[in-house]
């Protein structure tokens, strides 16, 4: 996918009370900083159910019309398959608002925390599937 | 004598969340963990196969365990052996020769084999299934292979069962998951292995082992949902003394199965992305995406 990196603006929320995975195959702490956390709306680029890690690509617009694509990583597609998310729960150009863990080095590959779709109040790619118990969505 | 460092892994854990962190659990998260069946469902009795011997096959979730910064674990040693086998904080230093001591406390992370895509190697587990499958021929029960979800880095185990022994130290080369040979021990399915490799980790942390590494499995199926594994480890190049430790499988729920994993097909961290995982050294120019 090509990538649309433009100058970062990221909202920097607060430093505790963090939703933060841990990821399988490598160490949280080894790629993310898990003292940041943002909190954007964007559209989505590219869902990506491969391994060993599925990732959701986002382009998120700033204030100045500069368009950065998140590359935002979750756990094992089989995972969450096997929690009766599918292929369809998220296509390219979903609206989306999301929460991630920035890359320390690579602030917009990160990781995510927490995704819905803009007018929907369902968190998707949780626990227990698509009919799980929602406990709210992203603002 | 041995010691023994016993986990016994009884209660059938909450669904506790997989997305965790130093701090603590945390309320509301995406997706982890494996389904299992219902209490009510895995206390049924262990099933047979049709010439008696214990069906083992799963599929198994070991890592249905959670704790605070440690990620999951139930079924081997995932993140933290030390955790994971149910040690307190500074004790596996107390088995470990010094020279392996100050080996696990030099490693890093994100050089760990496991991050590259290769085999995670035995006791290890990590969120994926297991499954095992007792093979047989004309002659009965000839191979039994174990199989884990994360493929190409976790590959097969084949566990000959046909009487045969280790092969001769001219023959035994050194490999991932080494040599194996079982037998039936009653209900009990004994897997002796040598000839490991001291490539992989046994655990996130770096706890290293050497060649000598010789393992002792022992599995029984006391009931429908759970897979006991009484596992032994004698490392005299790496440990001061032999561990024994109680890892526990819980039946996956029916109609999930083990599915493809090929690690490198989107490893963002290993050598085939072309990038490496973000450290203190600043390597901007090797962490950046190349999409």
């Amino acid at each position: 996918m090509k990538a649309k990196v433009g100058a970062l603006m990221a909202v920097v929320l607060g430093l505790s009370y963090l939703t933060v995975p841990v990821i399988a195959h490598h160490g949280f702490d080894t790629e993310y900083d898990p003292s940041k956390k943002v909190s954007l709306t964007g559209v989505v680029t590219k869902v990506s159910w491969l391994n060993p890690h599925m990732r959701v690509y986002i382009d998120v617009t700033d204030k100045n019309g500069v368009v950065t694509n998140w590359n935002l990583e979750l756990t094992s597609p089989n995972s969450v398959r096997r929690q009766g998310w599918g292929k369809n729960d998220l296509l390219p150009g979903d609206k989306v608002n999301f929460e991630a863990t920035p890359g320390k080095l690579v602030a917009n590959r990160g990781a995510l925390s927490s995704i819905s779709k803009v007018g929907e109040n369902r968190r998707l790619f949780v626990r227990g599937g698509p009919e799980a118990e929602q406990e709210g969505s992203v603002k | 004598m041995r010691t023994l460092l016993v986990i016994q892994a009884t209660i059938a854990g909450l669904a506790l969340p997989l997305f965790l962190h130093s701090q603590g659990v945390v309320s509301s998260v995406p997706v982890g963990g494996t389904p299992t069946v219902s209490a009510k469902d895995a206390a049924r009795p262990a099933p047979r196969l049709p010439d008696g011997k214990p069906d083992l096959s799963g599929p198994w979730d070991g890592c249905w365990k959670t704790a605070p910064g440690q990620g999951c674990f139930g079924g081997g040693t995932n993140n933290d052996m030390e955790a994971d086998i149910g040690m307190k904080p500074g004790e596996l230093d107390t088995v470990l020769q010094p020279w392996a001591r100050e080996l696990r406390h030099s490693r890093k992370e994100k050089d760990e084999p496991y991050v590259g895509c290769l085999p995670m190697g035995v006791p290890r587990i990590n969120p994926y299934p297991t499954r095992i499958v007792e093979s047989y021929t004309d002659k009965g029960m000839s191979h039994i292979f174990i199989l884990h979800e994360t493929g190409d880095a976790g590959a097969h185990r084949q566990v000959f069962m046909d009487g045969r022994k280790h092969p001769d130290d001219n023959d035994l080369f050194p490999s991932w998951f080494g040599h194996s040979i079982g037998w039936w021990d009653g209900d009990t399915l004994v897997v002796d292995t040598v000839g490991y490799n001291d490539k992989f980790w046994l655990d996130g942390k770096g706890t290293p082992h050497t060649e000598q590494m010789h393992t002792i499995e022992r599995y029984t199926r006391p009931n429908f949902g759970t897979l006991r594994l009484d596992f032994t480890l004698d490392d005299p190049g790496a440990f001061t003394r032999p561990l024994e430790v109680t890892f526990t499988f819980k039946l996956m729920r029916p109609g999930l199965e083990m599915m493809e994993f090929i690690c490198l097909e989107d490893n963002e961290y290993g050598g085939a992305s072309g990038l490496t995982p973000a450290d203190e050294s600043g390597n901007k120019e090797k962490a950046g995406p190349k999409r």
